[in-house]
This record gives structure tokens, sequence and C-alpha cells, in this order.
């Protein structure tokens, strides 16, 4: 239930839905549009007073509380991703690293045989009439 | 003017970063209760009278990390 009263629309949701970092995320969001603040009674339900920074009607605030949850959902998914998938993210950041180290030592390895630039193996510095020819 | 952030929501760092921003337009005094921080805002720049609370708390808001 949400009311409307000087350009602010008042309404609560229940802090066991969404955690606080979420509604941190969809505040943020907010910033540009409204004012906003937040209130807690009994630290279980968060308060949220959207302020618009225009002049908005009734419906426009209502609009704006929508938007407002449904970001508010939008975040709590993206933290609850992050977190189911925290160990197969590290995961593959490690084994790119200790890939990486790989590829070093085998440049190191490889080191031993190092081909100098003057060598141009790939033909690279030859101009271009003398590897083609002249038109 | 008197503002009372919910401790369980704001956090007292984001509040004292706002307050060095905002010095400048206002003189600004901190105290904290069981349940809240408080900040009292005196001496208001005239030309922010009006938005300066809202701005303030939309600033707090943004600082929280």
């Amino acid at each position: 239930m949400s009311k409307r009263k000087d350009n602010t629309i008042r309404f609560s949701f229940n802090l066991r839905d969404y955690p606080l970092e979420a509604v941190y995320g969809a505040a943020y969001v907010f910033i540009d549009q409204a004012y906003l603040f937040l209130e807690s009674n009994d630290g279980k339900k968060i308060k949220v007073f959207l302020k618009g920074k225009k002049k908005l009607n009734s419906n426009k605030l209502k609009e704006l509380e929508g938007e407002f949850l449904n970001e508010l959902l939008n975040s709590t998914v993206r933290i609850k991703l992050a977190k189911n998938n925290k160990k197969i993210r590290e995961y593959v950041i490690s084994q790119a690293l200790l890939s990486a180290i790989g590829e070093e030592e085998v440049s190191q390895d490889s080191d031993k045989e190092e081909i100098k630039y003057e060598d141009d193996p790939l033909g690279i510095a030859v101009p271009w009439e003398e590897k083609y020819g002249k038109k | 003017m008197t503002l009372k952030f919910d401790k369980k929501i704001y956090k007292l760092k984001a509040i004292k970063l706002a307050i060095q921003a905002y010095q400048e337009l206002a003189d600004f005094n901190l105290s904290q209760e069981k349940k809240y921080i408080q900040v009292e805002l005196k001496n208001i720049d005239q030309d922010v009278k009006d938005i300066i609370k809202d701005e303030f708390c939309n600033y707090v808001l943004s600082q929280i990390r």
C-alpha cells in the first residue's frame, strides 16, 4: 500500500524479500530522477519516500514506485546470481591466471632459441616491390 | 532543520562524507541516538534552502558503499 502527498510517494516492503544491498543499488539508480529517503521501523520493513525532482502527478508517482520496485528486483537477482556464481567465477579466473603463467613458462623456454627482429622470418621488412615486383 | 537517519540503513561514514561535501552550504551538527544518527543544519545558504535537505539525503545514499 502506498501513500501520495506533496509530490512524494511512500511505500514499504519486507527486508526478508530483498537484501539491503539491493535497496542501495535500486536507490542509486533513482538518485537522478527523485529524492529518496529510507526508514526502517523495526528492522524488518523498509519504508521508502520517493519525491519527484520535477512536479509529478499521482499516476507518475505510482509509476515511479513501480519502476523502483522493478529495479529492486533486478538488483536482488544480480546480487543473488553473483553470490551463486562466486565459486565458478573464482575457478575461471584462477584457471585463466594459471594458463597465463603456463604461457610465460613456455615463452621463457623458447627464449633459448630467440629470433631477433633483424632476422625477419616472416619477411615483413621486405619492400612490396621486391616481394611482388613492380606493376 | 534536523534530519534523522536510521542507523540500520545509513552508515555514519557516508553521512560524514556528505557533511564534508556540503559544509560550505550550512553549519552541521552531528549527534547519535540509540537508533538514529541526527544531523542538524543551521545557517543554511538562502540559495539552497529549499532543496538542501533532499539533496543532502540523496548524497548520503550515494556515498554508501
